[in-house]
């Protein structure tokens, strides 16, 4: 009987003895988690802390964005009141010249004269296209949906009252966007008055607006084309096209500042579209740009 | 002390835009009797007899003012202020001569009660036909109020 017991003690001992070696296993374990759990909180903190950090960089960077921002304002403010001033000195003085001495200056002194006032308007519309260039980066976009063929024969029919051209444009079915009336509107007529320009020595210029729809990416787009058979370009220089003073053909015959195709690009930009061109020397050229939907 | 009459006064700072203006207006006949002040302080001790024009019959007062917004010490729209604010001086016209048109102050201009606003255009021969025009609505075809 006695034995019976000393059995069953020493067996429950045994038994304890091992529970007991499970608990120390278990907090061997815990401990060890406990350490992994620490490492990964100072883990955290230092990743709150870089965060913290580059959140500061990026308002630091955002300060000094606005400050450059109000610096070109100035700047461009300066422009338009400061250059304007000497060079209306300038056109009126040459122009005073003219009136009031116009008999003693020989044929030379009359063409010198002239030069002057030529390049004094032409610095004027230099330094309003530099103007309109630099303010559509700080003018706000207001979306609404384009009936495109409305908008387009609409500036056809514009451009046609301002300007006296013997082209001939043809209008196809073209699909609605949604963008800035004002600016697309000045994308188009930048876009129509070139083709126009670069196409008038042929004899019968024609000048083709097209556009459609398109999926690139499971993502809807519209693209629009106007092609003209002009005089073109080499697609060697197709880079320089959408520069601001950026010009490829001589400015006797084909006047500009160089500016509209700059202008167009920063508008298609800011509605996160896509400018090109393509073109061949003497056979015309192609000017797309294509906008989300 | 100067109490001859004065037709147009004109307050411009640039000297160049001045003699234009002057050259403008002589040239169409508007008016030969230009008084030009070259800055706001000049133009308002002037107006109100005061400073150097001290003792100067105030009642004499000129049938338009030409007045340039971007001057020195008094600016244009300080002038303005007190013009329209002063019961011996708020009816004669006034026509503002900006050179920007980035200018912010075109509302301010009209909240103080300018008679007109005018950006000086770039171009030369628009310039004086811009003058000329506005001298000629202001001082003959408008119809002023006693002053």
């Amino acid at each position: 009987m006695l034995n019976k017991h000393e059995a069953q003690i020493m067996e429950s001992n045994k038994q304890l003895a091992l529970m007991i070696e499970e608990k120390e296993k278990r907090a061997a374990e815990l401990l060890k988690a406990n350490i992994e759990l620490e490492h990964q909180n100072n883990e955290k903190e230092k990743r709150a802390v870089e965060l913290l950090r580059s959140n500061e960089d990026l308002k630091r960077t955002e300060a000094k964005l606005l400050e450059v921002n109000k610096e070109l304002e100035a700047f461009s403010y300066s422009v338009s009141h400061d250059l304007r001033a000497p060079l209306r000195a300038i056109g009126s003085y040459s122009q005073m010249l003219e009136e009031d001495y116009i008999n003693v200056l020989d044929e030379n002194g009359q063409r010198l004269l002239g030069i002057i006032q030529k390049s004094a308007v032409k610095m004027g519309v230099l330094i309003d296209d530099l103007l309109t260039f630099s303010r559509l980066s700080k003018k706000e976009m207001r979306k609404s949906r384009i009936n495109m063929n409305e908008f387009v024969n609409n500036i056809v029919d514009e451009y046609a009252k301002i300007s006296s051209h013997h082209a001939k444009i043809i209008v196809n079915e073209l699909p609605d966007v949604l963008g800035d009336e004002n600016l697309l509107s000045s994308v188009l007529t930048n876009l129509l008055s070139n083709a126009v320009k670069y196409s008038f020595k042929n004899e019968h210029p024609v000048i083709d607006i097209s556009g459609k729809k398109i999926t690139e990416n499971n993502k809807e787009f519209v693209e629009y084309c106007i092609t003209d058979n002009g005089i073109g370009f080499d697609m060697l220089y197709v880079n320089k096209l959408f520069g601001v003073f950026q010009r490829l053909h001589n400015e006797k015959e084909y006047p500009g500042t160089g500016v509209g195709l700059a202008i167009s690009k920063r508008i298609i930009d800011k509605h996160d579209g896509k400018i090109w061109a393509k073109g061949e020397l003497g056979k015309g050229s192609s000017f797309c740009f294509s906008l989300p939907c | 002390m100067e109490n001859t009459l004065v037709e147009i006064l004109l307050i411009e700072d640039n000297e160049n835009d001045a003699e234009i203006t002057i050259r403008a207006l002589r040239k169409s006949n508007i008016a030969n009797k230009i008084k030009h002040l070259s800055d706001g302080e000049q133009a308002l001790n002037f107006l109100f007899g005061k400073g150097d024009y001290e003792g100067r019959d105030v009642e004499i007062k000129p049938k338009l003012i030409m007045l340039d917004l971007k001057m020195p010490k008094v600016d244009g729209l300080e002038v303005l202020e007190k013009i329209k604010s002063d019961p011996v001086t708020k009816k004669i016209p006034v026509v503002v001569l900006t050179s920007s048109r980035e200018h912010p102050d075109i509302e301010k201009c009209y909240e103080l009660g300018v008679n007109s606003y005018i950006v000086k255009p770039v171009d030369f021969d628009n310039f004086s036909t811009a003058i000329t025009q506005s001298g000629m609505y202001w001082m003959l075809i408008n119809q002023s109020p006693d002053l």
